[in-house]
């Protein structure tokens, strides 16, 4: 299993697929909109459930230490609007997420979206970015 | 690294660029036609035509679907009370243009600073991010959509939202008088009439444990609310609210907005309880 946490690069196709939505929070009390990030790693917990669906992955960052990262997508009816099923991604499954790191610089982020490694799939993760309070 | 940042600059900028072209909203146009969205917007925004108002057997005016259709009304997060330019509150398409700018809302001092407060701390504090339910104006642009279900059989009026803790609220219909002595409460105590057209509404007895808008106006539990509900036409619904709370403000005042009809959707449950973690991670201020 080879991780690495990667640069921030090519977001611009990732954004095409996503168009912005409505949360139930702000996204600025959350999030540092100058904080994108693209990271590479393996899904150890998927929360299908509202407000929001939540994911976890393992990453390996550039000292080689592991580190589980949690994500913030949409909620579970907005996300299948878009294509994704409960079972998209699953544990075990490598995946590469795009998005927006949180304010209080925890592990953990807003993802605008998700590519399943191994299909190639790519799915927009109904984030709330540039919506206002 | 540097390079690592500029790239992350580029990537912002593409982003700011491509979000206001993706972006669901009504454009930057004033509105010719105050709370009607048809053909309004530009481009992917722009709203299409729409059928007239729909009127059930009794003649007043149906706020949902029709018979064997479905839609709901959205939420709509750009919607404010009181026009906040340095804040992005001021979508003057779906806004009415009579709302009045923050500077001119008759705030008592201590909530205008309460105000300011809620703004800058990026709403952080917001009871509906801890799954609070939403009363009065909160309740008609939260996300994801609203359901006006009107039961004449029964004199009462129900709203559902959608984007919350499973809320709704009652409005009786049926000319009863207020009772006393009732306890406050996330939506009050409301009392509806029709005007031809036109719903209104009035309610009291509210707690103070929601805030009025998303935005963060205050009120107190001296607030008393009227609301007209048009549709003045199938696609959209004329909020208007005007607020009478003398323990927050100097005078009544009014604002309101248009939501958009849409016909592609239904409820659904959303029980904002189930996982959330939002209220922990809520951070107040700008970082330095």
């Amino acid at each position: 299993m080879r991780l690495r946490a990667l640069a921030i690069v090519g977001v611009t196709g990732v954004l095409l697929a996503a168009a912005p939505l409505l949360a139930h929070h702000s996204f600025a009390a959350e999030y540092d909109a100058k904080k994108p990030f693209e990271m590479k790693g393996v899904i150890t917990k998927v929360d299908w459930m509202n407000p929001h669906v939540y994911f976890y992955i393992d990453v390996r960052d550039e000292s080689g230490k592991t580190v589980n990262w949690a994500f913030e997508m949409g909620p579970p009816r907005l996300l299948e609007r878009g294509g994704w099923k409960k079972n998209t991604m699953k544990e075990g499954d490598e995946v590469i997420v795009a998005g927006t790191l949180a304010k209080d610089g925890g592990k953990h982020g807003n993802a605008r979206s998700v590519t399943v490694a191994a299909t190639g799939q790519k799915l927009g993760a109904a984030s709330s970015e540039g919506t206002i309070p | 690294m540097r390079n690592r940042y500029i790239m992350g600059l580029a990537a912002a900028a593409i982003a700011a660029v491509i979000f206001s072209w993706a972006a669901p909203s009504f454009g930057q146009e004033p509105s010719q036609n105050p709370g009607v969205l048809a053909g309004k917007g530009k481009g992917k925004g722009k709203r299409p035509p729409s059928r007239p108002t729909p009127h059930g057997p009794d003649g007043h005016v149906l706020l949902g679907p029709l018979p064997g259709e479905k839609g709901v009304w959205n939420g709509n997060a750009g919607a404010t009370l009181a026009t906040n330019v340095g804040r992005g509150l001021d979508n003057n398409l779906v806004n009415l243009p009579t709302n009045l700018k923050i500077p001119d809302v008759p705030f008592q001092d201590w909530a205008r600073a309460l105000y300011e407060s809620r703004q800058a701390n990026n709403t952080a504090d917001d009871p509906h991010v801890r799954c609070k339910s939403s009363g009065g104006a909160r309740l008609y642009h939260t996300p994801y959509g609203l359901e006006i279900v009107d039961i004449p059989e029964l004199e009462r009026i129900y709203v559902m939202g959608v984007g919350g803790p499973h809320t709704w609220r009652v409005i009786y219909m049926d000319g009863r008088q207020r009772p006393k002595d009732i306890d406050p409460s996330f939506h009050g105590y409301s009392i509806g009439h029709w005007e031809g057209e036109k719903l209104v509404v009035e309610t009291t007895n509210y707690n103070q444990r929601f805030w009025l808008t998303r935005e963060g106006i205050p009120h107190t539990e001296f607030l008393k609310l009227t609301e007209t509900f048009e549709r003045p036409e199938y696609d959209t619904l004329r909020y208007v609210v005007t607020i009478d709370d003398p323990g927050a403000y100097t005078k009544t005042w009014s604002g309101g907005w248009a939501i958009p009809w849409n016909p592609n959707d239904e409820m659904y449950e959303y029980v904002c309880q189930e996982n959330n973690r939002d209220a922990r991670h809520m951070f107040r201020g700008e970082l330095p």
